[in-house]
């Protein structure tokens, strides 16, 4: 059974066809890359199976269940996590209150009733936060304010965040967006290092072309919308139709 | 080993505790132990220095009932700040809980029960409903839209109780009839202290109304900063600061800024209640929006985002409005002097005046950064 899939997912704004009818299915433990042209519908598709957005059709399936319906929340607290494409942080917050914060909503659900109760009695919330400072090599910094920290590590805190909400699958949208040659070879290696350690599912949404290359197990090419090709790296690197759609014909 | 396979002992304020066999004290952090100790002398010393202390109280030129009205004040403002300062949400419908709360006070006090404990109880319940409701419905907008709609049910709820509720509420004349009895049965609330000869333990305190308002103001403290203490405090801050993100780590945002807001509706309500069981009367004013407009102003004042900004907020507005505007002279001109007092605040010091302290170290450390900037 797929972890994810979606059956003919589609979105449409006003006449513009965004998403087109997207048959995409992700296995336990894969990892796949989204590609394709600006304004190809990579982050509408992402934004589909967040629930920021809401299908005009189709159909997502997570471990089996249908999540069409769902609050955004519910489907984080279901294992979706995302990883934003701007460092989507709590700026005033310190590191480790940052990470802690997701660490809450992974251990106490999407709400409780517990207004009168100390956070120190939730020492599980705390081992998870450390843990996660930990396995982004944040924990040093846990007490620096977020809004203080370098670019990258803001990066790296974001992407603490998306994993302390303990997911099976992790969105990645451009994880090294605006990122220096040095800062995307640390994400990718560190990308590679959660993966282990945490046993996740990505989905990576990508323009820079040697990290999807280097990363992958599978490719899925979008073009207006639709999907044009899929396959390993090597199947689409020489599949005519994406060098012509994506790379403009330009051989790699 | 037969105890290794017991639960670990919890770690609790450096000290080692039992689960389960918690002493009572241990239910507060230390944090917390010397808050409440702090918050008591505070409240315990307020009326002597405002109203005995020899040279300071006649240069303030207060008065015992200021006293407690002060604090009435800022058990709202500190309730409004749960939702203004750490959640970031900007309410002017807050008379409504205040308001309702007094009406609710006042009446339960005429046609049920005077007994001074029952009357807050039903004031704040009131309260917790009417937040309940309204933020049912607020809540669905956020930013400027959610400020706009509940000014918009407040000032429908003041002109309810003006005209279609004037038999429950006597309109604008206010509600009059207000009919609070001793506390316990026996403790005349009015009285000073001296007039029980066994119980005068705090004749700094003045009378008994103050003791009574001043047990809510240290509970209120105590609670909020609980609050702030529990993982509410952390979501608080989160969802002000990122919103969208608190809903991606998987946090049912709605949900708990519904709770933010009720949970300022229960100090509005206590403070409002309060407010009738000092004042004996329930003044048709308490549900318009300028008693919105004045929690605005006393937390911003004092400082949106810590516990004691919005209490010294309440205390200068209350002040300026009962003392200052008693002056012959000034009266006509109390408000411009408050604005302009308020005008300078949020322009220089934007974190108020409790905040004044760190901005200007700020200031200062950021001035002699760029001098160190200017010599390389």
């Amino acid at each position: 059974m797929s972890l994810l899939e979606t059956r003919g997912l589609t979105k449409e704004f006003g006449g513009l066809v965004a998403v087109d009818d997207v048959d995409l299915d992700i296995q336990e433990d894969e990892r796949v890359s989204v590609i394709g042209p600006n304004g190809a519908g990579k982050s509408t598709l992402i934004n589909l199976i967040t629930r920021m957005l809401d299908p005009t059709d189709g159909d997502i399936r997570f471990k089996g269940e249908t999540i069409t319906d769902l609050d955004p929340y519910d489907v984080v607290q279901m294992g979706v996590s995302k990883s934003f494409q701007t460092a989507s942080i709590f700026p005033e917050l310190t590191v480790e209150d940052n990470a802690r914060i997701a660490a809450l909503a992974a251990e106490h659900g999407s709400f409780k009733f517990n207004f009168l109760r100390h956070q120190n009695h939730y020492s599980e919330v705390a081992e998870l936060t450390q843990e996660t400072l930990d396995s982004v090599g944040l924990l040093g910094q846990r007490d620096t304010t977020a809004a203080d920290l370098p670019y990258g590590d803001k990066r790296r805190l974001e992407l603490g965040i998306a994993l302390a909400s303990g997911p099976d699958l992790l969105l990645m949208d451009e994880p090294t967006a605006g990122m220096s040659p040095e800062e995307t070879q640390a994400t990718v290696e560190l990308i590679e290092q959660v993966k282990e350690e945490h046993g996740l599912t990505i989905l990576l949404v990508e323009h820079d072309m040697e990290i999807v290359f280097n990363v992958s197990d599978r490719i899925v090419v979008l073009n207006r919308g639709g999907i044009i090709a899929r396959g390993t790296p090597d199947e689409v690197q020489g599949d005519p139709r994406v060098q012509e759609a994506y790379l403009g014909g330009v051989e790699l | 080993m037969t105890d290794s396979t017991a639960d670990p002992p919890a770690e609790e304020g450096g000290a080692f505790v039992e689960p389960g066999k918690l002493p009572v004290w241990s239910w507060f952090g230390s944090d917390e132990r010397s808050l409440v100790g702090i918050t008591t002398l505070a409240v315990v010393l307020f009326p002597w220095l405002l109203v005995r202390a020899p040279v300071v109280s006649s240069v303030l030129d207060g008065y015992q009932s200021l006293t407690s009205l002060i604090l009435i004040w800022g058990i709202f403002a500190l309730g409004f700040n749960l939702l203004l300062g750490y959640v970031g949400m900007l309410s002017f419908g807050h008379a409504v809980f205040w308001g309702g709360a007094a009406y609710a006070a006042g009446i339960f006090s005429a046609q049920v029960n005077g007994s001074p404990i029952l009357v807050v109880l039903f004031g704040t319940l009131i309260a917790v409903a009417l937040s309940l409701v309204l933020g049912v419905i607020t809540l669905r907008r956020s930013g400027i839209y959610f400020s706009i709609l509940t000014l918009a049910f407040g000032q429908m709820f003041y002109h309810i109780a003006q005209a279609p509720l004037s038999g429950l509420t006597n309109g604008t004349n206010g509600f009059t009839d207000v009919d609070v009895g001793n506390l316990f049965g026996f403790l005349d609330l009015f009285g000073p202290t001296e007039s029980i000869p066994l119980s005068t333990p705090l004749p700094v305190i003045g009378d008994w109304m103050y003791l009574f308002v001043g047990t809510f103001t240290v509970l209120t403290v105590v609670a909020i900063t609980r609050i702030l203490h529990s993982p509410y405090g952390l979501v608080f801050k989160a969802i002000r600061e990122n919103e969208q993100r608190a809903e991606f780590v998987g946090l049912n945002v709605w949900r708990y800024k519904l709770m933010a807001f009720v949970l300022s509706g229960v100090f509005a309500g206590v403070a409002g209640s309060l407010f009738v069981v000092q004042g004996g009367y329930v003044p048709l004013e308490s549900l318009n929006w300028t008693t919105s407009g004045e929690v605005v102003m006393m937390a911003v004042l004092g400082g949106a985002g810590s516990m004691v900004g919005p209490m010294l907020g309440a205390g200068i507005y209350i002040y300026v409005e009962n003392v200052i505007a008693g002056y012959g002279a000034i009266q006509p001109y109390w408000h411009i002097i408050l604005g302009l007092i308020f005008v300078v605040v949020v322009v220089v010091f934007p974190d108020g005046i409790w905040g004044i302290p760190g901005t200007v170290r700020e200031k200062l450390s950021d001035s002699s950064a760029e001098e160190r900037g200017g010599e390389n």
